[in-house]
């Protein structure tokens, strides 16, 4: 093996507090060669994103770093500020999660791009520009030189990501932090991405040091992977024979978190307690620049059932339509064509009065994809709950009241001594474990989860399904589940339905779809999904009027922020 | 692109349009919420004789019906006639154009002072930690207490008692000699803005300085220079301009106190005046020509961000 | 279930805490305590009938017998600065509830109905806030005559179209959040939704803006009794008070204008202390 061009000796990294200094990182020791994927994984707060800052740079005032983190073999807190800035320019490059966050909005992304060209390498602009242009063709952005003049909010998410990497790419630095860099792009996008790093990581020999909290995702790109778990690296494991190898238990429920589990059978045949046929939904975007009123076709034609006590996953990406189409079951938005009929009745526009949300609450509830946005912050668990059950129950007495409270709780098994905490004080998992409470409150006959467990680490989101499918077999409750997720929908349902820009594509039994699929669409996502032995492909030229991104709706990458707002898909 | 910006700037423009003539409306509706008989209202609020009552109803054309007399108002106002003062007994617009040099020479002074102390020490403290920092940050804190008439009292106590190097009083001849004699009116009117721009200056700076992409820059290890010129204070120029806009734009009505205190001769004093002697003709033209003066600035600072910021697009309105 | 218990179990700890680490809290609390003490207390603590002529010599610097010495009438200056308050301290505070309840209800309308009552109520703020505070005020006078009520009438208009900016957005920015679907999907009514849910999330930007806005109001008010339209002598309001001893600056006697002016910025540096804090509370409470 090469000597690392990155490496990590016994590095901690502390954090100052009001109630004294917090040690975030711990003993860390790592090393990255060059040519190699090193994947840092672990759930939020486990202190994989400190450390990357830390070589960047980047650490909050006040924090400190103990040990040595070495580039070239050289311990950088040994060097004066302006070596190490430039070391920095020319030896790292860092690509962040939220590449439209990471861009500055008022400038083109032909400054962006010839910035560090100019002002660190001395180039002349015009030499800069050509090599500019010639960065975004190789991470494969189509026209160049249009993308150039534009400013991010121009591109899509996906887009930015790579403009992202070809800037970094420009001082040909042999070192990539990438932190959680497709975490917030859809699957298809991902999948673009990782293939756009893996041609780099082989043409220009990267060190990459790849943060991510997804091991299945780890273990598809990585060469190697460290575990970390609160500040630690419990253990690094070659990606190839890491399920064989692991060891650390926490290692181990991580990856019990990724393996598919056992299909779930059992079809019923009833008449079906909600249909809907034919729904249609436009929204009139007005978009960002220009003032021009655009019409974005957000359900087109949608139409399926879902059988009392049944289980029906409706899965696409950004911009597909899945949301908007629980939305309007729930009564959130209006159909501008089509029909919802729930046992019998007909709900397709929302109820008016009061009296008919409450109806319609003791048939259909739903659980959104953050907990924490979904419950008000200022009630406590207790607060929210005897809320939700006494709309239902007018005339109960207090102590009823309080029962019924204690009966939810105990239903989605949570401990009845956080009942009077705020939502500020519970983990993601707790949250979303009070809001599947609330929505149960009514005895509802359907239950429509929305991404609801997207936001979650991953072994609560096992813990999260887990609970929800017993819920189903215990109550009976029929599961309308909205997810980006093939993986957690085949978890949980019988039946799929799998849309894109609006469109059904594909529908059937989950094992049916999954295991055999007759869309192209459907493959491309299945396809898409890290696995072992999975190599990303490019498909840029092949899909042209595919959304190639997070934003991208119908009309591709020429669409803008406002659609994603309104679809509310991530 | 272009057919964009130029969608939005006639955008504004209608809408700046709108608020004008809405306010128009409201300023003209003065005549008939007033207590009492308009004639007396128009005549200064004493029973004017016979011959008056005559000729005011004929100038305000009482005996037609609201919305026409409203018409000829505006029509007068936009052919620039703005109709007669009777306590005055002169033409309004004789009044206005006597006294709106001086007062525009304040206001220009008083803008020079803003964004030079204002801008320039909000970045200061944004850039130097320490000392330098504490000062403007205390500075700032008691600046935004102190209201024109306390600094022009303690001006006039200390210049005009103690030091003597600045006139206290009238606006002097000629521009030198009117520069010299609005020093202490500009900086009283000042202070209180000053500090006000000074820290949401700074704020604004801070804010970007944290942004995400920032790290971004400072990762690819552009000088810092560059960084704060390019990324920090161009982001933050569009939030720093929206507020000097609105603060100088308001700057011709506040004047009025200075002038009071100093003793000029201007339309923020023709206005105290005017409101003091109950003469409805000058302070409705006086109010419509502040609020138009108001809402063109707003309009034009609106436009200036918009160059900067094509896609602040909605985000703010003022017209 | 009240507002107040929802509420008012997360202020006090944190407003304690907030307390033990910051004197400058402390010390504009106990200043602004003081001064609305002095509002309600003041005209019975007068040492001299404020409005007595010559009750010592004219324009004595500050003594035993005059504490704060005596203007160009011979009046105790500290009777009528004492006497004053209550007129300085009150006109703001009607301001800021008339302005708060008032561009509160308009934005919550705003942001609830949306479509066109947005849009109307919307475009009428926006003339309102066309027209700045002092014309308006001035408008008002010169329609209904000098005297406090028709200023503070105005402003407390003038100051509408902030306040309604502020809460539009807070409740647009809140009402679109998931948990306000949840409640509608709950079958919550619209009432309980506003009353229990919207109006607390609101309540410390409200609050915070009250604060600020009091500062600015009792400048402006002082500035409209400063300029001679507002309060009318002999009446002690401190901006008449300020400008009626501007004469005898220029005799070397700065007290009659100096106290006033002082109590007037020692109040706004206060407030504007006190609403930076509270600022600072209501942006943690949000997130």
């Amino acid at each position: 093996m090469t000597d690392p061009v990155l490496e990590f000796a016994h590095v901690s990294i502390t954090a100052p507090g009001a109630d004294g200094p917090r040690t975030l990182v711990h003993d860390c020791t790592l090393q990255v060669a060059p040519g190699e994927v090193l994947g840092l994984v672990g759930e939020s707060g486990s202190g994989k994103t400190m450390s990357v800052r830390a070589v960047a740079g980047l650490l909050p005032d006040g924090f400190t770093v103990e040990g040595a983190i070495r580039i070239d073999g050289q311990d950088i807190s040994e060097l004066p500020a302006k070596r190490l800035r430039d070391i920095r320019a020319r030896r790292l490059g860092m690509v962040f999660q939220t590449p439209r966050a990471h861009l500055n909005p008022l400038r083109t992304i032909g400054d962006f791009m010839t910035e560090a060209l100019v002002t660190v390498a001395g180039e002349s602009a015009d030499a800069a520009a050509r090599r500019a242009m010639e960065l975004l063709a190789e991470v494969g952005i189509p026209d160049p030189e249009r993308r150039m003049r534009q400013r991010p909010g121009d591109l899509s998410g996906g887009l930015l990501q790579r403009v992202m990497i070809a800037a970094t790419l420009a001082m040909d630095p042999p070192i990539l932090l990438a932190d959680e860099i497709t975490t917030a792009l859809d699957v298809t996008t991902q999948e673009e991405v990782m293939a756009v790093l893996a041609d780099l990581r082989r043409t220009r020999q990267l060190a990459v040091l790849f943060i991510t909290h997804d091991l299945a995702l780890a273990a598809a790109v990585c060469d190697r992977v460290a575990v970390m778990q609160d500040g630690r690296i419990v253990e690094t494991l070659s990606a190839s024979t890491m399920r064989a190898d692991a060891r650390e238990p926490y290692t181990q429920r991580l990856l019990s978190a990724v393996l598919p589990a056992d299909l779930l059978s059992g079809q019923t045949a009833a008449e079906p307690i909600l249909v809907v046929d034919g729904l249609q939904k436009t929204f009139h975007v007005r978009s960002a620049r220009g003032g021009r009123r655009e019409v974005f076709v957000a359900v087109d034609d949608v139409g399926f059932a879902l059988a009392p006590g049944g289980s029906l996953g409706i899965v696409g990406e950004s911009g597909s339509g899945k949301s908007t189409t629980a939305r309007i079951i729930c009564g959130l938005e209006s159909a501008d064509a089509g029909t919802v009929s729930v046992k019998g009745e007909d709900w397709t526009t929302p109820a008016r009065s009061a009296r008919g949300r409450r109806q319609r609450a003791r048939i259909a509830q739903m659980v959104f994809q953050d907990p924490y946005l979904s419950l008000d912050r200022r009630q406590t668990v207790r607060q929210c709950l005897t809320e939700a059950v006494a709309v239902h129950r007018r005339s109960a007495s207090r102590a009823e009241l309080r029962a019924r409270v204690d009966e939810l709780l105990a239903s989605v098994r949570l401990d009845p001594t956080l009942a009077d905490r705020r939502p500020r004080s519970l983990s993601g998992g707790q949250r979303q474990r009070v809001a599947i409470a609330r929505a149960l409150a009514a005895d509802p006959e359907i239950l429509v989860l929305d991404e609801a467990v997207s936001a979650l680490d991953v072994t609560t989101q096992v813990e999260i399904l887990t609970l929800l499918d017993a819920i189903r077999r215990d109550t009976g409750v029929a599961l309308l589940m909205i997810s980006h997720d093939l993986a957690a929908v085949r978890r949980l349902c019988d039946q799929v339905v799998v849309m894109r820009s609006g469109r059904i594509v594909e529908h059937g039994p989950i094992a049916d779809v999954l295991d055999d699929p007759q869309a192209e669409y459907t493959r491309l996502l299945l396809d898409s999904i890290p696995r072992e032995g999975w190599v990303p492909r490019r498909r840029i030229p092949a899909r042209v009027s595919v959304p190639d991104d997070s934003t991208g709706a119908a009309s591709g990458s020429s669409t803008s922020a406002p659609i994603t707002a309104l679809e509310g898909d991530r | 692109m272009t057919t964009g910006v130029l969608r939005r700037v006639l955008g504004k423009l209608g809408a700046l349009l709108l608020t004008l003539f809405l306010a128009s409306v409201v300023i003209y509706s003065a005549i008939l919420l007033t207590p009492g008989d308009p004639v007396v209202a128009l005549a200064g609020g004493v029973r004017p004789t016979p011959e008056l009552i005559a000729v005011i109803k004929a100038e305000h054309h009482l005996d037609q019906p609201v919305w026409i007399q409203y018409l000829y108002w505006v029509g007068g106002v936009l052919t620039g006639d703005f109709g007669t003062s009777f306590v005055y007994k002169t033409p309004v617009v004789d009044l206005i154009g006597s006294r709106f040099g001086i007062t525009l020479l304040l206001v220009l002074y008083t803008v020079l002072l803003i964004v030079v102390f204002g801008v320039g020490s909000g970045i200061l403290a944004a850039r130097r930690r320490g000392a330098a920092e504490k000062a403007v940050l205390v500075g700032t804190s008691v600046g935004v207490a102190m209201p024109t008439f306390v600094v022009a009292i303690l001006l006039i106590f200390i210049f005009g008692r103690l030091l003597g190097w600045f006139p206290v009083f009238g606006a002097g001849e000629g521009l030198l000699d009117n520069l010299y004699h609005l020093t202490l009116p500009a900086i009283s009117l000042s202070v209180l803005y000053i500090a006000y721009v000074s820290r949401i200056t700074r704020g604004a700076i801070v804010a970007q300085a944290h942004s995400e992409h920032v790290d971004t820059a400072r990762v690819r290890g552009i000088p810092s220079e560059r960084i704060f010129r390019n990324h920090v204070f161009l982001n933050a120029s569009p939030q720093i301009l929206a507020i000097s806009g609105t603060t100088i734009a308001g700057l011709f009505a506040v004047s009025a106190i200075a002038e009071q205190a100093f003793g000029i001769g201007g339309i923020g004093s023709l206005l105290t005046e005017a409101a003091a002697r109950k003469d409805l003709p000058v302070v409705q033209i006086l109010s419509l020509l502040l609020v138009a003066l108001f809402v063109v600035l707003n309009a034009v600072v609106d436009v200036v961000i918009a160059f900067i910021d094509p896609d602040s697009a909605r985000s703010r309105r003022t017209a | 279930m009240s507002i107040g218990q929802l509420a008012g179990g997360r202020i006090s700890p944190v407003a304690r805490r907030v307390a033990q680490r910051d004197p400058l809290f402390i010390a504009a609390g106990v200043v602004m305590a003081a001064i609305v003490l002095l509002a309600v207390l003041g005209p019975l603590l007068t040492p001299y009938d404020p409005n007595q002529l010559y009750v010592g010599p004219v324009l004595s610097p500050p003594s035993v017998v005059h504490l704060m010495g005596t203007d160009d009438l011979g009046r105790d200056i500290l009777s009528r600065v004492l006497a004053g308050g209550a007129a300085s301290v009150f006109g703001p505070v009607v301001v800021v509830v008339l302005s708060t309840v008032l561009g509160s209800t308009v934005a919550i309308l705003s942001a609830w109905y949306g479509g066109w009552v947005d849009a109307v109520l919307t475009r009428i703020t926006e003339v309102v806030f066309a027209i700045p505070g002092l014309v308006l005020a001035i408008l008002a006078v010169s329609m209904f005559g000098k005297g406090l009520i028709a200023p503070v009438l105005a402003l407390s208009i003038a100051y509408l179209p902030v306040v309604s900016r502020l809460v539009r957005a807070g409740a647009r920015s809140e009402l679109g959040k998931p948990y306000m679907a949840a409640l509608r999907i709950q079958g919550v009514g619209s009432l309980a939704i506003s009353f229990r849910h919207l109006l607390p999330a609101l309540l410390p930007a409200i609050l915070a803006q009250s604060t600020i806005g009091f500062g600015y109001a009792m400048l402006d008010l002082a500035a409209i009794s400063f300029l001679g339209l507002g309060a009318q002598p002999p009446t002690s309001d401190w901006g008449v008070m300020i400008s009626s001893g501007q004469p005898s600056l220029l005799n070397g006697a700065p007290e009659q204008s100096l106290f006033p002016a002082l109590l007037v910025v020692l109040t706004v540096l206060s407030v504007n202390i006190l609403g930076a804090r509270v600022t600072a509370w209501a942006e943690r409470a949000d997130a």
